[in-house]
């Protein structure tokens, strides 16, 4: 497995340009600019690799590709401003608290390498791991949910079923009367689950891959794929023409449509995906609720607001622009839980794509075209799986080997008729 | 308080004087009138800093006055982040800062001033990393810069409530502008509704001259003449696809807000221009305020804002103010005109504006500063309906552009011009909303799509008169940096800052400083947060643009959106006999249902020894009417139905096209083309969504009705040996077993009780017949059969039974003996699976598996040690943690004194007399053997056919 132990290169930042109390204080005493945190670039006429899609698994693949694997001739494509995909539109829940062997594992690796990404990216993530908890409405739930910490218990990951009593400790907010439409039964209880600044993320992943010599190119459109005799030759861009062996599609919401310039089909069907922010109040609410039964997840910023999201959409759509429906329904659901807030008030709404496969999992790895990877259909799990999908598609990369973590998430998977079974857990379980 | 600052009545005043009443600021007792809002009452009693600054705490005071003052949240009657410039105050209402400790006035986060070098934007993001294990400490820390009121704790006794309108005009503003295509719109006979946020219709001509007062009357008398639905208080919040607008009133009685959700033929836009803060060094402290806030103080509210002024103007707003000073006898010691190159370099002062510091070099002392330096268009409604913003340099704003045939735009954001020709321009934009709202109307009666009515071109279109922005000096950041965001204290400074740290568009500037993120939502800082990015990359206003603009336009009470509460507990009609005969509660889905009456070993005991009888009423029921019926079931089903006699019922399993088990349930033919279909409780909506999506998409085609009628029947099982006897005492249906057999269905009366349906099945693996009585007799026949049957041992029995009962059967429940991969073969329907039927749902894929032997598989299991019941969930496994396996269903069976379970297995482990290890989540494993049937009891059936 990869990991950080790899060859570490060496620093390549300018003096003065790592962030540090120090150097906060240096800066506010001497009124001197910090360094950019990356660079405009011109755009090359060759890389070693091209990774389309300035996104956090696009940023962390580069960062990898460049810190475990000395690749550093790499270009990140963006086409509109770094994160401004899902990447800045999530509700940015992380957790491991998986239903399936290989998803515990995959998502318990992310967790670990978010848990060391502030130090290791010189780039506070602010990573707030106060807890996740998923309600139990009926014993179906707290079925499934047994089911789900049995095997998070035997992969080594911290979660369990907790009683009434001690949902109401965590949260005294919640309505846990019994006459409540869903009366709270119990829950799932991760404690390493939490959220981070999602923003941040991309920043630091950026910033430390620029440092690392990875050109980031915003506002650069990616237009076609030069494939000769079933290998990638290049690309061709809004600002010019590259060429490169090697073209990863880290892209999420048009993953099919770029896979298609290389002439790769891809099971996935687009779904928006809403989320919404309150004003903001003092602290109140340390742990990340989630409710399957009314599809809504809550959890509260450190600025104070709390962030709603929801499943996807019923219908596929391209759409970002959120829907009055969604707003009604989640502040109903909200406050069937939490029938104190009604006077909160809702001051954004928003959403995001999603690419969702038929089996609630990515797809990573090789394609039939030589040189073409793909890390699409990330379906609403993919800002919590960034660093591991980076670590490992990049072991990919460099090595030619897929890593056995993602060897059940590949292409020929649908082909083969070999699905992974995350739909329980993954489907809305933010 | 005395309201030492009070103003003589002002002709357009908007208080009641005749009221006086006391309230509460801070614990200490203010005087108030009836019409005030809490911050103009408390201005009028010198009361100048309302609220701390999110980060360093500094003391701000009135900016806008009105609902978009960032500087105003507070906290009323436990209500947080209430604008106090907007709600109106009430007698004996309890109002306090939000945030200031220990107190507004001396607020110790205000040290955070002293470090405020070291405080750059995002300096969170550059500290706090090292030592890791410090982390859990800083993050605490942090959270402690959160702003805003405390979340109330106890339940909410106010209500809130929705409601539909459809106009055929909906006008989103109620300025002389809005006021005037209203009134346009009505009079060419459109039903209009008007809906303006402020407490008055009037916009700016509240506190316009007697000329403009005398408009202001006029034009509220014909609104109420033309019979326009006024909502003031309210504002239009957002604009969806298809004109679907959402509407927040508030001030309705009774309710504390409302949601109305109008479906508008047209939306007129007219919200009006914000005045700009102007963007200079001491622009936050108390003392600064926008013309149009001194404005509306002055005349609405009769306060005298301060003893002596200074004036910087950049338009004819600047001018008048300055007018209403000297009225209100204030001094105005100095009007700055930025038209000839006057300017202010800096405002002085440290809890309140001591002085100015002028371009000329003068420092002239005053201890208020009014602004008027330009308009801001506030274009969030045109954007969100699809429009786009762009920007006019000469007229320094950005006006909309690009509006849908459906959607137009009136009054200030439009262009400037005398209130005549601005109420010119309305009337004919109102009369040709009205127009194209009857087109609209026309093509919708006849089934045309929203999105596809397009402008009418059969008559001619009302000539709309020009109306353009005037042209305007820009002005945004002065020759000092002040605060551009006042809500989340971001300053010029901060935003340059970020740019020059590479945050270089207005989206990255803006994430990464929060500006316009806050609550006022980038109406007041929008186009000067657009300005420092500008004024730092070097680019332009309009190459820089603007951010996204989001619904809601304000923000919106979660109680509003969420409405009374429509939650749907679902209940039997048996339920109420369930609960007052001691059964568990148990809530299955939307339904609440009995898990025992107690005792449901006693329970099983009874139905496999005499008679039980079981509330059944979930299963889903749909009546099916058709020729094409058939079809539909060959479709949906795995197995056949073709041949299917009336008379007959037969269990079928649906898979979706994935192969994976969707539901199961009975189906039974009642008539030639008359079937009844039942799915499983938790399924039936997703099986109706499932049938209707192939009969409206893929198969129109054919003829068939599906009616849900879960609801229209009560269902009761009757289950166990003696069935049959007690049911023959009810009925006159030939029970006997060759003239009703196994997996028959018969309609006719029960207990008296006509248009019953009976079928002959068995989930209990006992002799059963459910019987399905129009609900509203349901009661009649549950107490019927108990009454009846006392002397043949019956019992009530429970989900909990049944659960068991089905269990030792070996009857697989769909999503807990299956999950989201099982595809039928892995359930054990291999019986079930028809390939040689020429198509149906899933086939593909089950073709695919029967061809493969890598699926887990759904085999009965018994622990070697009877006395051990392994909890539902627990993981089989091999060679110690390798999970190869799972129980899904596990009770003892009171019929054996046995463990007995259900589990999906691993195929090299499924064969009978296998022995696997099965893991329990309290520590420890148990041995478990695979057995040769599903079936534990009776595993041929005997019982269920006798």
């Amino acid at each position: 497995m990869a990991t950080a132990s790899h060859q570490r290169q060496r620093s390549r930042r300018r003096p003065g340009a790592r962030f540090s109390a120090f150097g906060l204080l240096r800066q506010g005493l001497t009124r001197a600019d910090w360094p950019r945190v990356w660079r405009h670039r011109d755009l090359a006429g060759s890389y070693d690799a091209v990774i389309v899609g300035g996104g956090v698994h696009g940023l962390a693949t580069a960062y990898y590709l460049a810190k475990n694997h000395g690749m550093h001739n790499i270009a990140v494509l963006e086409k509109s401003y770094l994160g401004s995909g899902g990447s800045g539109r999530n509700t940015a829940i992380i957790r491991s608290n998986y239903l399936t062997p290989e998803g515990v594992r995959f998502y318990d690796r992310s967790v670990r390498l978010y848990e060391e990404l502030a130090c290791d990216l010189n780039f506070n993530v602010m990573f707030s791991q106060r807890g996740h908890l998923t309600l139990a409405h009926n014993d179906s739930s707290l079925r499934t949910m047994r089911w789900r910490a049995e095997v998070n218990s035997l992969e080594g990951v911290d979660s369990r079923v907790i009683d009434a009593t001690e949902v109401a400790r965590l949260v005294p907010q919640l309505d846990m009367s019994e006459h409540a439409h869903h009366p709270i039964l119990g829950g799932l209880y991760h404690p390493p689950g939490g959220i981070i600044r999602h923003d941040a993320v991309v920043w630091g992943y950026a910033r430390a891959a620029d440092a690392l010599g990875v050109h980031l190119h915003q506002g650069t459109e990616l237009t076609g794929i030069d494939v000769v005799d079933g290998a990638v030759r290049g690309v061709q861009t809004n600002r010019g023409t590259i060429s490169t062996p090697v073209v990863v599609n880290c892209t999420a919401g048009w993953a099919s449509v770029i896979a298609d310039m290389a002439g790769v089909g891809l099971p996935i069907t687009t779904f928006p995906l809403q989320a919404a922010v309150t004003e903001p109040v003092r602290p109140f609410l340390d742990t990340v609720v989630v409710s399957g039964s009314l599809h809504v997840y809550v959890s509260q910023t450190a600025r104070g607001e709390l962030v709603f999201g929801a499943a996807v959409d019923p219908f596929p759509s391209y759409s970002m622009r959120g829907s009055l429906q969604f707003t009604e329904s989640v502040a109903g659901h909200v406050l069937e839980l939490m029938p104190a807030l009604s006077q909160l008030r809702m001051l954004r709404q928003w959403a995001g794509l999603c690419d969702m496969t038929p089996d609630f999992s990515p797809v990573m790895g090789i394609t039939p075209v030589d040189g073409f990877y793909v890390d699409v259909g990330w379906g609403t799990y993919g800002f919590k799986a960034a660093p591991v999908a980076g670590e490992t598609m990049a072991e990919l990369i460099a090595t030619g080997k897929t890593p056995d973590m993602i060897a059940g998430f590949d292409l020929a998977r649908f082909a083969d008729g070999r699905l992974v079974g995350e739909r329980g857990a993954a489907a809305v379980g933010h | 308080m005395t309201s030492s600052h009070r103003l003589p009545p002002q002709p357009g005043e908007v208080i009641d004087r005749a009221q006086r009443f006391t309230f509460r600021w801070n614990g200490r007792p203010y005087q108030a009138y009836a019409g005030d809002t809490i911050a103009s009452a408390l201005a009028a009693s010198g009361v100048r800093v309302l609220s701390r600054s999110l980060k360093y705490h500094r003391p701000r005071g009135l900016l806008s006055a009105d609902f978009n003052d960032p500087n105003c949240m507070v906290t009323a009657d436990g209500e947080p982040n209430v604008r106090a410039a907007h709600r109106l105050v009430s007698p004996g209402m309890s109002v306090s800062s939000q945030d200031t400790w220990p107190s507004l006035r001396f607020d110790v986060k205000a040290a955070n001033q002293l470090v405020g070098r070291f405080l750059g934007p995002g300096f969170y993001y550059k500290t706090f990393m090292r030592p890791q294990r410090l982390w859990p400490a800083y993050d605490k820390v942090l959270g402690r810069f959160s702003h805003g009121g405390y979340a109330p704790t106890a339940p909410d006794v106010d209500r809130y409530d929705q409601r539909y309108a459809h106009p055929d005009v909906l006008v989103a503003g109620g300025g002389p502008a809005g006021m005037a295509a209203a009134v346009a719109a009505a009079d060419a006979g459109a039903r209009v509704l008007l809906v303006d946020e402020e407490h008055h219709l009037g916009g700016h001509l509240r506190w316009a001259d007697a000329e403009g007062l005398e408009i202001l009357r006029e034009l509220r008398a014909a609104v109420q003449a033309a019979g326009i639905e006024v909502m003031t208080d309210s504002v239009v919040t957002g604009r969806y696809d298809g004109n679907w607008v959402s509407v927040l009133q508030r001030s309705v009685p009774g309710v504390r807000e409302r949601l109305v959700k109008a479906r508008a033929k047209h939306m007129i836009v007219a919200p009006g221009l914000i005045d700009r803060p102007y963007v200079v060094g001491g622009n936050d402290l108390p003392g600064v305020m926008l013309s149009t806030a001194v404005r509306r103080l002055v005349n609405l509210y009769a306060v005298k804002p301060g003893e002596r002024a200074v004036v910087l103007t950049a338009n004819t707003a600047g001018d008048a103010v300055a007018a209403d000073l000297g009225r209100a006898g204030v001094d105005v010691v100095r009007v700055l005109d930025a038209r000839q190159d006057e300017d202010v370099v800096r405002i002085v002062g440290r809890s309140a504006v001591r002085a100015v510091e002028c371009s000329d070099g003068a420092v002239v002392d005053c201890d208020l500063v009014v602004t008027a330096i330009g308009w801001t268009a506030p274009l969030t409604l045109a954007t969100v309906s699809g429009g786009r913003a762009e920007f006019r340099a000469e007229a320094a704003r950005f006006v909309p552009v690009g509006l849908p045939d459906d959607v137009s735009a009136v009054g200030g954001i439009v262009g400037d011009g005398s209130t005549d020709q601005l109420m010119e321009h309305a009337t004919a934009v109102g009369r040709e909303a009205a127009r194209r709202a009857s087109h609209r109307a026309v093509a919708l009666a006849a089934g045309v799509p929203h999105a596809r009515v397009t402008a009418p071109a059969d008559t001619p279109a009302v000539a709309i008169p020009d109306l353009r922005p005037a042209a305007h000096p820009m002005l945004s950041l002065g020759r000092t940096d002040g605060i551009v965001d006042f809500s989340e204290d971001v300053s010029a400074k901060d935003l340059k800052s970020a740019v020059r740290e590479g945050y270089d568009s207005i989206e990255l500037a803006k994430r990464y400083t929060t500006a316009t993120m806050g609550p006022s939502q980038g109406k007041l800082e929008g186009v000067n947060s657009i300005a420092a990015v500008a004024a730092a990359t070097g680019a332009g206003l309009a190459e820089t643009g603007t951010t996204t603009g989001r619904p809601p336009y304000v923000p919106v009470s979660l109680g509003a959106l969420a409405g009374r509460s429509h939650q749907l507990l679902r209940r039997s009609p048996l339920q109420g006999w369930h609960d007052s005969h001691g059964a568990a509660p148990l809530y299955a889905g939307s339904w609440v249902r009995p898990d025992h009456y107690g005792d449901p070993a006693a329970e099983v005991q009874a139905v496999r020894d005499a008679v039980g009888i079981i509330d059944v009423t979930p299963l889903g029921k749909f009546d099916l009417r058709g020729p094409d019926v058939p079809d539909l079931l060959e479709l949906l089903y795995i197995n056949k139905w073709r041949k299917l006699g009336v008379g007959s019922v037969r269990y079928g399993v649906m898979c979706a096209e994935d192969g994976v088990v969707l539901d199961d349930g009975v189906t039974g033919r009642l008539g030639p083309e008359h079937y009844l279909m039942t799915t499983t409780s938790s399924g039936a909506e997703a099986t109706y969504d499932w049938m209707e999506r192939w009969l409206q998409t893929e198969r129109r085609q054919w003829r068939v009705h599906v009616t849900p009628v879960t609801s229209n029947y009560a269902s009761i099982n009757v289950a166990g040996p003696r069935s049959r006897e007690l049911l023959a005492r009810l009925t006159d249906l030939d029970l006997a077993p060759d003239a009703f057999r196994y997996m028959q269905v018969r309609t006719g009366a029960v207990a008296g009780i006509a248009d019953c349906v009976v079928w002959r099945i068995g989930f209990t693996g006992e002799l059963s017949f459910e019987v399905h009585v129009p609900a509203g007799h349901g009661l009649h026949v549950w107490k019927a059969l108990l009454a009846t049957g006392s002397d043949l041992g019956i019992r009530p029995f429970g989900i909990e039974a049944q659960r068991i009962l089905r269990l030792e059967k070996g009857h697989l429940i769909v999503g807990q003996d299956t999950d989201g991969l099982t595809q039928a073969y892995g359930a054990g329907l291999d019986w079930a699976v028809k390939l040689d039927k020429p198509d149906f749902a899933g086939k593909p894929e089950l073709v695919w598996q029967q061809m493969r032997d890598d699926y887990l598989r759904l085999v009965g299991l018994q622990p070697v040690d009877g006395a051990v019941v392994p909890p539902e969930a627990s993981q089989i496994v091999e060679d110690g943690t390798r999970i190869v396996g799972r129980i899904t269903s596990s009770r003892m069976s009171p019929t054996l004194g046995h463990a007995v379970c259900l589990g999906l297995l691993a195929p090299h482990l499924s064969s009978a007399g296998t022995t696997v290890t099965v893991r329990l989540p309290g520590g420890g494993s148990i041995q478990a053997r695979v057995m040769p049937e599903l079936a534990h009891v009776d595993p041929e059936g005997v019982r269920l056919r006798g």
